[in-house]
């Protein structure tokens, strides 16, 4: 039951991203256009380009849409709403958010064209640059709350949320996981404008359709673990948990949406420098601030 | 019983496609399911952090080797049909001796009582960080550092001296680094 209700709230969840995506790109707020866009797409022949590596093409789309609902599995709304509470969520949402990176390869080398395979192998770069800023700060979390489980990194933060605990693991998880979902300024794997959509440009109708399904779940998951690890999860004052956990993740997805309309996309090898040069350091810096931090004021 | 069987299996099967096909993605891919199915025999047998760590870690690993693979073989997509495999009998003699090599270590080693009580996952992920920081330490940096340093010899090995390499005089007049450029000839090949 909780679990047919979870599965529901991440596709009301994932409506949600398409409306305030269209909302920060346009500044039209309008309800039903990702439906009529949905129904649009699924009403569109499905072309399939010729000679494509057959099973990653049909497969690819799938796998990402998977991979975002295997990664929501383990985010708690609520103490019980939760599909399963892991004794390793931490670790479990990023095995699941890697073959978020299988599904884009698959899909930039099946349709067997340049501006998707290009596109697929951008984002092998791009994890380069941005895994090691998603699993050091979660590691950080999950040493000040001792536990894997993501229902116990929520309950740490009771006396004061990480995201004053240690803001730095909040700044570097932030963009990683914006890095992640491939959304500006970290959009070079679906570059509209030069690479005319990369692993989406083959792609049409029904399996489009599933692949964009997969993005906004891949969104919504996102904002949802950025909620539990850093700000409290469904902990605040006055308002039932469920309520707490709903807001806060709305107001993040909005500020992960707003936030690369106001930046160009980043170059491939700044972003690899960058990260390298500064991410992982701060990361290990922020990961010796938590540890004395955990052993001085336990 | 029947899950490990199954992953058993399907690991094996996988196995089996790695030298199957001719496209180096599938190959690497395959590889990747392969792995993923270890994994999912360790969940199965109750070993929770070391299934999840496994199908993480081998996502990213085997698709680090996609590119590595499209990047040194000459015909990346298995268009050409080219046979890349070579050394056959030394290869086959070796795959043999390896396997009863293993069998025979799985036979005959004493591996000691069995555990009839398996320890909830959360105390796994303790017994597990304590082992790793303690007595296997060595091991585990020892074998970290020999895979690393096999990785560099190896791209360094495959690298042909001179070849694509941009701070070089000798550049050839015809450069193929550019991937767009490769993949629109291909195309208009067809």
């Amino acid at each position: 039951m909780t679990t047919v209700l979870l599965l529901l709230l991440l596709a009301v969840g994932a409506y949600l991203v398409a409306v305030i995506e269209a909302w920060t790109t346009s500044g039209r707020l309008r309800l039903a256009a990702p439906l009529l866009a949905g129904i649009a797409l699924l009403g569109r022949e499905s072309i399939v380009p010729r000679k494509p590596d057959q099973v990653f093409f049909e497969v690819a789309p799938v796998l990402l849409l998977i991979s975002a609902i295997l990664a929501a599995a383990v985010v708690p709304l609520t103490p019980d709403l939760i599909i399963t509470d892991l004794a390793t969520g931490a670790l479990f949402i990023n095995a699941a958010l890697v073959y978020v990176l299988v599904a884009l390869l698959m899909a930039g080398w099946g349709p067997d064209g340049a501006y998707a395979m290009i596109g697929g192998w951008r984002f092998l770069g791009q994890l380069i640059a941005y895994a090691m800023l998603i699993v050091m700060p979660i590691t950080a979390v999950v040493m000040r709350a001792e536990s894997l489980l993501t229902t116990q990194v929520v309950v740490s933060q009771a006396g004061l949320w990480n995201i004053v605990y240690q803001p730095l693991g909040f700044v570097l998880f932030f963009i990683a996981s914006m890095a992640l979902a491939f959304l500006p300024p970290f959009d070079l794997t679906t570059s509209k404008g030069e690479l005319a959509g990369g692993v989406e440009a083959e792609y049409t109708g029904v399996r489009l359709a599933i692949f964009r399904l997969g993005r906004l779940a891949l969104i919504i998951t996102l904002a949802a673990a950025t909620v539990v690890f850093y700000l409290g999860g469904w902990q605040g004052p006055l308002l039932p948990p469920w309520a707490w956990s709903a807001i806060k993740i709305l107001v993040v997805t909005a500020t992960m949406l707003l936030a690369g309309r106001y930046m160009p996309r980043i170059r491939e090898a700044d972003l690899l420098a960058w990260c390298w040069m500064f991410g992982i350091p701060l990361a290990l810096l922020n990961i010796f601030i938590v540890g004395v931090l955990v052993l001085v004021f336990p | 019983m029947f899950f490990i069987g199954f992953f058993g299996l399907a690991a094996v099967w996988f196995g089996i496609v790695v030298f199957r096909t001719f496209s180096m993605v599938r190959s690497a891919l395959a590889l990747l399911f392969s792995q993923t199915a270890l994994g999912a025999m360790f969940l199965s047998m109750q070993a929770e952090f070391l299934g999840v760590l496994q199908i993480m870690m081998m996502a990213t690993e085997m698709s680090i080797m996609a590119i590595f693979m499209v990047m040194f073989m000459m015909d990346p997509g298995g268009l050409g049909e080219m046979d890349m495999t070579h050394q056959k009998r030394l290869s086959l003699g070796a795959g043999i001796v390896s396997f009863v090599a293993a069998v025979a270590v799985a036979v005959f080693v004493d591996w000691g009582p069995v555990a009839t009580v398996v320890p909830d996952a959360a105390q796994q992920t303790i017994d597990l960080g304590l082992e790793l920081l303690g007595r296997s330490m060595l091991i585990f940096e020892t074998a970290g550092i020999t895979i690393l340093t096999a990785m560099i010899a190896a791209t360094a090995v495959a690298i042909q001296p001179g070849a694509n390499s941009t701070t070089s005089h000798r550049r050839r007049p015809v450069s193929t680094n550019n991937p767009l450029d490769s993949g629109m000839r291909r195309n208009d090949e067809r």
